[in-house]
């Protein structure tokens, strides 16, 4: 039982990822390959502001984001006037450096080290040890973000940015700034990503920077390719596909040694079968063409 | 201590060149951002390390083959990958995204064959020639011996051969191509043969140096495509420039600060001319770099 | 007082000089036509005022203000609306969305006015509604107002771009080309409503190949060839010009 919830606390933190980077590609049709550079710096900034500070989760969780969206800033402004190829090589870039830095800046991090023992957060003097306890914590506040997700996106702004997708020119032509819009989505994803973080290093309750990789950033990005890009149930198919998936093998009995490299195949399987013959994923509104 | 950083340099610059020089035909030809590329770096070192190592073939046998296979191999995934996505009229980032999941695929299949730790083909102490103060390796010689031949042959090859012609009419204009009846699917299958074999080559060098694992393909990839980009998209020689200028800076960085920040200061240095200078050192700036409506 | 002007423009692409120091003026309550070949450089003057094209030489003025060099989107703030030759429409929107982003000031437009100020975000969005639903039956696409703007014939988009574009309510239209491709039954109504923006007040730059279009419509023209203006004055006198007939009319 216990298994259980701690697959639906992935699958949680997955979907808060999911649809925040839905907002980039399915919505803004911007590739961005550095979700995951987003994700772990809202993770190591949150868990560090309890550890230096002695904060506890909610005012961790602000600084987390808000750290994260400043950085979001240094990237998006100099990158999001590039097109197409040179915006994913940039974000590809990004990622790359973040990764690098949590890995080598041992100081702050502890680089490959880890950060170890992270404690459950304690809401009203309640501590969310129990793996039953963090699943209804984690997925309240996962519902609470797909519930902003969705009034953002479903709004002059979600269509501004579906729109921006559609014909750059255009958007311009009708006098609204592309730039900011592209940036304001970036800093949204990014904040929604650092959310995902600090409730991923609860979750584990270790946190060290291989968990937040270049591949780690593909994962995420063939969530959405796969189960689908622009709407809300697309993104959460691919989740609950995507991060069941290692678990059904290890069911299926799949040797421990062969299994993650097995789901790493199916995985990249999936992404060509789907892109080669249903662009629009699982459930997808948007196809990649 | 400098001068031998700067010749190790120098000379890892002669493999990442190899590499770029094969990205860099594929890309600047077909406008493909082949992830793929070291997927093909891969599986070449470990059929190289199959032949030569497990099956104990000549040297020259297993290079033959590996360098055969993965030219077969880039042809193939050029027909059953990008070509049936190009005819559906796709934009480039589907073939981007395709390829990563190829090469996901590829490594991790060989990961599953082979296991994930780190194989030596050469084991022992390789033969060194000294200069001076300067040491270097029997690989790191012949990664100079090969990049300069397979460089001069490529050079001639652009400027001289009809081939050469059509390629560059390729590069400069995708679409003037097929209305001047050029038949571009003769010319990506050399392209894509042609640069995975020099992939291979990398790859087999450095298997030779320094071993290989399921990994290497990655950094083999994105390397290629920062020299491509820092050193200019357009041309080729871009491409080498951007794979020497590469080497010397990681280098630098190894001298200077340390070996473990070097990818950061790679990365660095992409962003810097993506930002600043897109078209990299040497290339020009296109007409379609300005808004078209 | 000229409500747009372009003082002396020149712009060149490539070492080919598409623009050769024009010089143009736009009043209100008037509609002036842009006429010429093809390739003269009509489409480029109007990028240039837009913003998308930045000129090499010269300064364009608009209500007095220098615009040169200003991006696209502020350039359609101060009140410049823009109708594109090839379209550009949102393809995978709904007809109705497509006009629905075309609506200055939306509320909504914030993402944290969206979220917190959800009420009154929707009260704004059924008002633009209903006002989108009025264009579109003004031009006849109310019936297909949720099919996809991709899915219309190409005379149905051009109409759709002309609604979008009103939508901006600007005080200056630049429109290129908007009766081609659009059925001859309905261009006498299009050219109905260039006129009618016109005497309400607006000012209207209008290229066109279309002749009876630019007698029937325009107020004055300018003849544009190679990058220059040959001639200009009211339609007829442009039209009469001996060079214009020779080049232009064939005659």
């Amino acid at each position: 039982m216990n298994y259980l919830f701690q697959v639906l606390t992935i699958i949680s933190i997955y979907s808060i990822l999911a649809l925040s980077l839905n907002l980039l590609i399915g919505y803004t049709g911007l590739l961005s390959l550095s979700h995951a550079a987003f994700y772990g710096i809202g993770a190591y900034i949150g868990t560090l502001s309890g550890i230096v500070f002695g904060l506890s989760f909610f005012p961790c969780l602000l600084l987390a984001i808000a750290g994260t969206v400043a950085i979001s800033f240094v990237v998006s402004l100099p990158s999001l006037r590039l097109k197409g190829d040179y915006f994913v090589l940039a974000s590809l870039s990004f990622q790359t450096i973040v990764f690098v830095v949590l890995y080598n800046w041992i100081a702050v991090t502890r680089g490959p080290f880890g950060l170890t023992n992270i404690a459950r957060p304690t809401l009203f003097g309640f501590s969310l040890s129990s793996d039953f306890a963090y699943f209804v914590f984690s997925g309240i506040i996962a519902l609470a973000c797909l519930g902003l997700l969705y009034l953002i996106g479903h709004s002059p702004f979600g269509r501004l940015l579906k729109a921006v997708r559609e014909d750059e020119i255009a958007v311009s032509a009708l006098g609204k700034d592309i730039t900011r819009l592209k940036v304001t989505a970036f800093a949204i994803a990014a904040g929604f990503a650092a959310v995902a973080g600090l409730l991923f290093a609860g979750h584990v309750r270790y946190l060290d920077p291989t968990s937040f990789t270049l591949l780690e950033s593909v994962f995420v990005v063939s969530i959405i390719i796969i189960g689908g890009a622009g709407n809300v149930s697309g993104p959460l198919i691919g989740t609950v596909l995507l991060v069941t998936l290692p678990e059904v093998l290890r069911f299926v009995g799949i040797p421990y040694t062969i299994a993650p490299n097995l789901r790493q195949i199916i995985y990249g399987l999936l992404i060509i079968l789907v892109l080669r013959f249903k662009p629009q994923g699982i459930s997808g509104e948007y196809g990649f063409e | 201590m400098l001068v031998q950083l700067l010749a190790n340099g120098i000379l890892s610059g002669c493999i990442y060149a190899l590499i770029a020089l094969g990205f860099g035909l594929i890309y600047t030809t077909t406008r493909t951002f082949h992830f793929a590329h070291g997927a093909i770096y891969t599986l070449s070192a470990y059929l190289f390390y199959t032949f030569y190592s497990l099956y104990a073939w000549p040297v020259w046998v297993a290079v033959i083959l590996a360098t055969a296979a993965a030219a077969l191999a880039g042809i193939l995934i050029d027909r059953v990958i990008y070509l049936p996505l190009i005819r559906r009229g796709s934009s480039r980032l589907v073939p981007l995204l395709s390829s990563t999941g190829l090469y996901i695929v590829i490594v991790n299949f060989i990961a599953i064959v082979f296991g994930n730790n780190t194989k030596i083909p050469s084991p022992g102490v390789q033969p060194t020639l000294v200069i001076g103060t300067l040491v270097l390796t029997r690989s790191q010689l012949l990664a100079l011996g090969s990049f300069v031949v397979l460089f001069v042959f490529v050079l001639v090859m652009l400027r001289t051969t009809s081939l050469g012609r059509k390629i560059r009419a390729l590069r400069d204009d995708p679409e003037l191509v097929s209305a001047l009846g050029i038949n571009p699917l003769k010319t990506r299958t050399i392209v894509f043969g042609f640069g995975s074999s020099l992939a291979a080559i990398a790859a087999i060098i450095s298997a030779l140096d320094v071993g290989i694992d399921p990994n290497i393909g990655l950094a083999a990839t994105l390397t290629s495509a920062v020299a491509l980009f820092v050193g200019g998209v357009g041309i080729l020689e871009g491409a080498v420039f951007g794979a020497f200028l590469l080497g010397t800076l990681q280098a630098l960085t190894i001298w200077q600060v340390s070996a473990r920040w070097q990818d950061a200061v790679t990365f660095l240095l992409l962003l810097f001319f993506l930002t600043f200078r897109p078209q990299g050192v040497l290339g020009r700036r296109h007409r379609s770099d300005e808004v078209a409506v | 007082m000229s409500v747009l002007v372009l003082d002396h423009v020149s712009k060149a692409f490539d070492g080919i000089q598409a623009v050769k120091d024009v010089s143009l003026t736009f009043e209100h309550n008037a509609v002036t036509a842009l006429i010429g070949p093809n390739g003269a450089g009509k489409t480029t003057l109007f990028n240039l005022i837009c913003g998308f094209v930045h000129p090499d030489e010269g300064a364009i003025y608009y209500q007095g203000k220098n615009i040169t060099g200003l991006p696209p989107w502020r350039v359609t703030r101060m009140g410049i609306g823009r109708l594109f030759q090839d379209v550009h429409l949102f393809d995978r929107l709904t007809v109705r969305e497509n006009i629905l982003t075309a609506f200055q000031n939306q509320t909504g437009e914030n993402p944290l006015k969206a979220v917190l100020l959800r009420r009154r975000m929707l009260r704004e969005e059924r008002s633009h509604n209903r006002r989108a639903l009025e264009l579109l039956d003004f031009v006849g696409l109310a019936d297909k107002a949720d099919d996809l703007a991709e899915n219309l014939s190409y005379g149905q988009q051009k109409l759709l771009a002309v609604a979008r574009v009103l939508a901006v309510d600007a005080d200056t239209l630049l429109l290129d080309e908007p009766t081609a491709g659009v059925s001859p039954a309905l261009i006498p109504d299009l050219l109905d409503l260039i006129r009618k923006l016109a005497t309400s007040g607006k000012a209207i730059a209008l290229i066109e190949h279309n002749m009876n279009a630019v007698t029937n419509s325009a107020d004055r023209a300018y003849y544009i060839a190679d990058g220059e203006v040959v001639s200009h004055g009211s339609p007829n006198e442009v039209l009469g010009n001996p060079t214009v007939r020779m080049h232009y009319i064939g005659i």
